[in-house]
């Protein structure tokens, strides 16, 4: 391909140079899209350059009809004159011979082109009269010889006392030269009529107009750089604090609410920074004031948590002392101790847990993490939840098909997340069986919780991480959960960096699905587990897998 | 013998109900409720245990703490409303042994009375060797050469689980079941602290262990006999 078209960009250059241009042509698209500055520069200059082209042809037209005019004129004036002359010297002449004739004729021309000041002269009996036997030779400048035409002589002829003239081009050794040719009648005594031609260049008026346009055309390009520049500069003034309000306000809403813009002169742009402060202000007000309110708020309810303690203590280990002499207590009275033992028990996980969740209000929760196994902890969740879902009937299995490295997490949090969500399974899940489910890729391990039970309807699952939020509010809390579990599990799972998602289908079950980055920090794209099952109508596993025994549970390592 | 326990609370109703629990599981509880007094009050009823509230009008629970740890090795356990991380970590830096989160339930709070009461068991050898130290199984003391090197009865206790099985590694979790008496997952932030704790004492140079080493991710041993 090469050798034979050396001169030819290979194919490969070509599409170089086709998606440089790409390039270039995007880039430009881009710059029209995103800059004000480039797009008001190019319609500043593509309309002024429209308006200066408009304006300049209409210049040039009429400067070169009227310098022609007038060259015109001139060229008449010299050519009625120089015929007269020539006529007045025909008539005075007695010549009545060819060689007489002859020379009057030529003495004539010399007059014509004195007067004139043309050299490009003709002379040429016209047709339509009789042959004379001592009319002069026609004489022609080699300037205008094939220039004159028919219709000139024709209506030269035909109007004895007029003058008529012809653009023309006038052929020298210089080259060709724009001009007229004016044609006259010329009465030869004793020769007949004769049609006398005078040519005028106008090569110097030519001149004058292409120096004339190529000055003006310099002057346009310049004048098209200068207000081009002018543009920019008047643009970029004006932009200038468009782009700071811009920045301002982006950081603005990055949170950073003390920026304010610059305030200067009484203008148009000042009364923008102005409102644009006074907004900010406004906004900074406001939000402090929220803060200032959630913290107070944050802060009573930690309070409120920790000076419950001390006397829920005081309650506890009462009840407790009570309940450990139940069987001493008559009927009613020892049913009334369990009772109080009981509640006393769920009122502290109540506290707990708010308190868990103000802590994640006011941002003061701190991971402790550390390379875990989530299968290990599964199976520890699994087994440390073994008696509550015998107690419902519900088996628990564990399906890890495998490929697990240690995660670093918080084990203490996570085991809460899956605590809770068996928890939750256990509660509703009918007393059908449960299916832990483990698995991870490159970056994310997940841990998803099926139940076959009840099921929620979508706008029941959207929910469903609502605090103190019930599915059903006649149902009991038979688990004695604090309706807070789901909502802390969310939050160890934002606060790991990954997410608690949930499908659910009326009837069918729900799943619960935790997806967590191997390492804190690193962004989530994806879950190794799906959310929504191959078998949402299913009612229960499709074969019975193996009911967990924590110790039993193969863990191989990628 | 009835073991005395002092209950540090400026509650009064809850000392008083701890006072029953610990009376019902016979021991002999005295109470104090300020910070203040508190140390008089160590002085003048040498009890063999101290429950030590963390809040206290006067002085703070964790100063009281340091203080009493300053002239004795007592056993303390922390009862704390607040179950933060930097409060937790701070009362065992000061020396706590063992800490309690409110609520608690009477039994957890017995059973860890009892874990840190308890005789030590009885020593299979008299004296056992690590790194450059001897420990006198039966006479409670650690020697280094001459030099006696005072130890709380825990930090004794963390040191001999390890002594006593050179070869061992052993994980966190088993120091908790061994050393504190906990049978379920408690928070291994307790071992970390006394591990510290120990070193200071009976280390060269506390930042590069030799006596009790680290095995990341794993857990502690006792350093190789010299």
């Amino acid at each position: 391909m090469k050798d034979e078209a050396p001169a030819m960009p290979t194919g490969g250059a070509w599409r170089t140079i086709r998606q440089r241009g790409a390039a270039v042509a995007n880039r430009l698209v881009s710059l029209w899209r995103h800059s004000l500055q480039f797009r008001t520069v190019l319609i500043t200059i593509g309309l002024s350059g429209l308006a200066i082209l408009v304006i300049g042809l209409y210049i040039t037209f009429s400067i070169a009809s009227n310098l022609f005019e007038s060259q015109r004129d001139r060229a008449l004036d010299a050519s009625n004159s120089a015929a007269a002359a020539a006529q007045t010297l025909l008539e005075s002449s007695a010549a009545a011979d060819r060689g007489a004739l002859q020379s009057v004729l030529d003495q004539a021309v010399r007059t014509v082109q004195t007067v004139s000041g043309s050299s490009a002269i003709a002379v040429l009996r016209q047709s339509g009269q009789e042959t004379s036997t001592i009319a002069p030779q026609d004489r022609i400048a080699p300037a205008l010889t094939g220039v004159i035409s028919d219709e000139l002589q024709a209506s030269v002829r035909e109007n004895p006392d007029r003058q008529f003239w012809q653009s023309v081009s006038l052929g020298d050794e210089a080259g060709e030269d724009p001009g007229i040719v004016v044609g006259t009648d010329l009465m030869v005594p004793g020769a007949g009529r004769y049609g006398l031609y005078i040519g005028y260049s106008f090569a110097g008026a030519e001149q004058t107009l292409a120096f004339m346009e190529a000055t003006g055309i310099i002057g346009a390009v310049a004048l098209l750089v200068l207000l081009g520049a002018i543009t920019l500069l008047v643009v970029r003034w004006v932009i200038e604090p468009v782009r700071t309000v811009a920045a301002t306000s982006r950081r603005l809403a990055a949170g950073d609410l003390g920026v304010r813009m610059p305030e200067k002169g009484e203008d148009e742009l000042a009364t923008l920074a102005a409102s644009f402060n006074g907004m900010a202000d406004t906004l900074q007000a406001r939000i402090r004031e929220l803060a200032e309110l959630s913290v107070m708020q944050q802060r009573f309810v930690s309070d409120v948590s920790h000076e419950l303690r001390t006397p829920l203590t005081t309650i506890r280990l009462a009840g407790d002392v009570l309940y450990g002499q139940r069987e001493e207590f008559p009927g009613p009275t020892a049913r009334t101790v369990e009772l109080l033992h009981t509640q006393t028990e769920r009122f502290e996980r109540l506290l707990a847990d708010l308190l868990e969740i103000s802590r994640y209000d006011a941002g003061s929760v701190e991971l402790g993490t550390e390379p875990t196994n989530l299968v290990h902890l599964a199976g520890d969740a699994i087994e440390s939840m073994h008696d509550l879902a015998l107690e419902h009937g519900s088996e628990l299995q564990l399906v890890a098909p495998g490929g697990y490295l240690d995660a670093e997490v918080d084990p203490r949090r996570v085991k809460r997340i899956v605590r809770n969500l068996l928890g939750n399974a256990i509660e509703h899940g009918e007393g059908r069986p449960i299916v832990v489910s483990v698995d991870s890729d490159e970056h994310a391990v997940a841990l998803s919780v099926r139940d076959y039970g009840l099921g929620m309807t979508e706008e029941d699952a959207a929910r469903v991480f609502d605090r103190f939020w019930r599915a059903d509010p006649s149902r009991m809390r038979t688990i004695g959960g604090t309706g807070l579990g789901l909502a802390i599990s969310q939050e160890d799972a934002v606060a790991h960096g990954g997410s608690l998602d949930v499908w659910s289908k009326p009837n069918a079950g729900t799943v619960f699905r935790l997806t967590l980055p191997r390492s804190p920090g690193t962004p989530l794209t994806g879950s190794p587990l799906p959310l929504e099952p191959d078998d949402p109508d299913a009612t229960g596993p499709v074969e019975p897998a193996r009911p967990v025994d924590a110790q039993q549970v193969e863990v191989r390592d990628a | 013998m009835t073991s005395r326990v002092l209950v540090v609370d400026d509650d009064t109703a809850l000392a008083e109900m701890i006072g029953i629990v610990l009376r019902s599981e016979g021991f002999e509880p005295s109470f104090c409720a300020d910070g203040a007094t508190a140390l008089q009050a160590f002085r003048d009823s040498k009890p063999d245990l101290v429950l030590l509230d963390l809040m206290l009008p006067g002085l703070d629970g964790i100063e009281v703490c340091s203080r009493i740890r300053a002239e004795s090795g007592t056993p303390i356990i922390m009862l704390t409303a607040k179950s933060d991380t930097a409060d937790v970590v701070r009362g065992l830096e000061s020396g706590a042994d063992d800490y309690m989160v409110k609520p608690f339930n009477p039994k957890e709070l017995v059973a860890r009375i009892r874990t840190r009461l308890r005789p030590a068991p009885e020593p299979v050898v008299e004296t056992i060797a690590i790194g450059d130290l001897v420990i006198d199984a039966a006479g409670h003391e650690v020697r280094r050469g001459a030099e006696r090197i005072n130890l709380t009865p825990l930090e004794f206790d963390l040191l001999l689980a390890l002594a006593s099985k050179p070869q061992q590694v052993f994980t966190r979790e088993m120091l908790l079941e061994q050393v504190w008496g906990y049978h379920y997952k408690a928070d291994t932030r307790l071992v970390n602290v006394h591990v510290q704790r120990l070193r200071a004492k009976v280390e060269h140079d506390p930042d590069n262990p030799r006596i009790v080493q680290t095995v990341r991710g794993v857990g502690y041993r006792a350093g190789a006999t010299t």
